[in-house]
């Protein structure tokens, strides 16, 4: 008997481990969508974590506001000196959008690159495994969310969507993403054009991003803007990423590699906007094409 | 029935442990270390300790369906935490023999637990390259901020649930 019973404890452990394997082999491969029981138990656990974080973020905006009204007046002062420099801006910016729109129609282009429609959503929880760079948002492909979409703060970029359930979708932060995820991006320098690269990582003891792939004769200085080119087949352009903070060869010496700092605070993250490229993805129009031949 | 309101506890748990993270003030949860909340779990081993008899398993059934659920709600790379959480309870189960069921031994099988847990953790992580610390950072900016943040969850927890938890074994034991 208690050999049997030994043989048994044993059969346990071998079986758990060859389900270990096989669940670990299954899920961390790239998947298109999520399996349905997997999103069935995102959007419960999203159903809890919405109402639990109603009476919070009550009392957390309660406090905000209060905090604000102090500095009301100081605010406003600073504010009303501002307006009077916008107020130029504002006639500039809409003397160019019309005459941008006029070239489009006489070139009859009528979806550029940076047109997106916004989805508004709301962070409800982070994962709490730190390993994973990753939130859930309260929007899913009922609203309009796909996988790889762009996800925003008013800031910039702060990651993409890695899978959408019915109802929520789980977010993965730029500090998570790795060379399986590039972001083709232009940096934005002052008399010249813009210059091309590819964020292929992050760099998590310093908190920055990896910009690689630049061309050796481009002068690169710290303190240009990158922002997304559009020609990765997801992301619309001009998405603002960050500034340039270092510029180093790359261990070939054939390319150089830029140290980019995110505009947007990848901790504190409240609200945020999944961008909808407006312009067909490479995907898509692959199979809208499979479809006519 | 009280099985399931201690299921639907342990939801509860799992849906804060999340939320927890985008709540409290981002400079103490997103410095250097790598504090993870391991609720859950902590109230699982209450559970082993003061719920199961020697001879039953409800603590380690739930650390399977629970590990389960963080692994899809959490990560999305599946069987890591269902796997882990399981072990672990078991053997937390296995050790409450030679332990007085008291507040210090409660205390030393759940540090052992969340110690045991972190690094089952981190050694299939590792295997399967989502992490590539070494051990010797993985010991001071993951498992030692770690077991002191689930711990003062721990010291907070037990008092509330384990009155409770123990009167509801003895009565499903008498029924």
């Amino acid at each position: 008997m208690p050999s049997l019973f030994r043989r048994k404890r044993l059969m346990v452990v071998l079986i758990g481990f060859i389900v270990l394997v096989a669940l670990i082999g299954f899920s961390i491969r790239d998947r298109d969508a999520l399996s349905t029981p997997e999103k069935f138990l995102q959007d419960t656990v999203g159903w809890m974590q919405t109402i639990f974080q109603k009476p919070v973020s009550l009392v957390d905006g309660t406090i905000e506001n209060i905090q604000d009204m102090f500095q009301v007046y100081e605010q406003n002062q600073v504010l009303k000196a501002r307006l009077s420099e916008y107020k130029g801006v504002i006639e500039n910016n809409q003397r160019l959008t019309s005459e941008n729109e006029e070239l489009r129609q006489t070139m009859e282009k009528s979806e550029a690159l940076s047109d997106y429609s916004p989805i508004q959503a709301t962070v409800i929880a982070r994962s709490s495994e730190r390993w994973f760079k990753q939130m859930t948002i309260n929007r899913g492909e009922e609203h309009g969310v796909e996988k790889d979409m762009a996800v925003m703060t008013s800031d910039g970029l702060v990651g993409k969507i890695k899978s959408a359930g019915a109802f929520h979708s789980t977010v993965q932060l730029l500090s998570g993403f790795d060379r399986s995820n590039k972001i083709s991006s232009w940096i934005v320098r002052e008399e010249q054009d813009e210059a091309f690269g590819l964020i292929e990582g992050y760099d998590d003891e310093t908190g920055r991003l990896l910009l690689e792939g630049i061309k050796l004769d481009e002068v690169v200085e710290k303190g240009d803007t990158v922002i997304s080119s559009g020609l990765g087949g997801v992301f619309p352009s001009d998405l603002r990423i960050g500034t340039v903070e270092e510029v180093v060869n790359d261990q070939f010496g054939l390319t150089k590699t830029a140290y980019v700092e995110p505009f947007a605070d990848l901790f504190d993250i409240n609200h945020v906007i999944v961008v909808d490229r407006a312009a067909e993805s490479i995907e898509n129009a692959g199979v809208n094409e499979g479809e006519e031949s | 029935m009280k099985r399931y309101v201690i299921a639907l506890f342990c939801l509860i748990l799992l849906v804060l442990q999340g939320m927890a993270m985008s709540w409290l003030p981002a400079n103490l949860i997103y410095s250097d270390l790598l504090i993870t909340p391991h609720w859950v779990l902590g109230f699982l081993i209450i559970l082993a300790i003061f719920f199961d008899r020697d001879d039953t398993y409800f603590a380690v059934w739930l650390g399977l369906w629970f590990g389960l659920l963080i692994d899809v709600v959490y990560t999305g790379v599946l069987g890591v935490y269902m796997v882990t959480y399981t072990v672990v309870i078991y053997v937390v189960h296995g050790l409450n023999k030679w332990l007085h069921s008291n507040f210090f031994g409660s205390s030393v099988l759940a540090i052992l637990g969340v110690a045991l847990a972190d690094t089952c953790l981190y050694v299939i992580y590792s295997f399967v390259q989502i992490t590539s610390m070494t051990w010797g950072d993985y010991g001071l900016m993951r498992l030692l901020p770690t077991l002191a943040a689930n711990m003062i969850f721990f010291v907070i927890l037990y008092p509330i649930v384990k009155e409770r938890i123990s009167l509801w074994s003895e009565e499903l034991m008498n029924t």
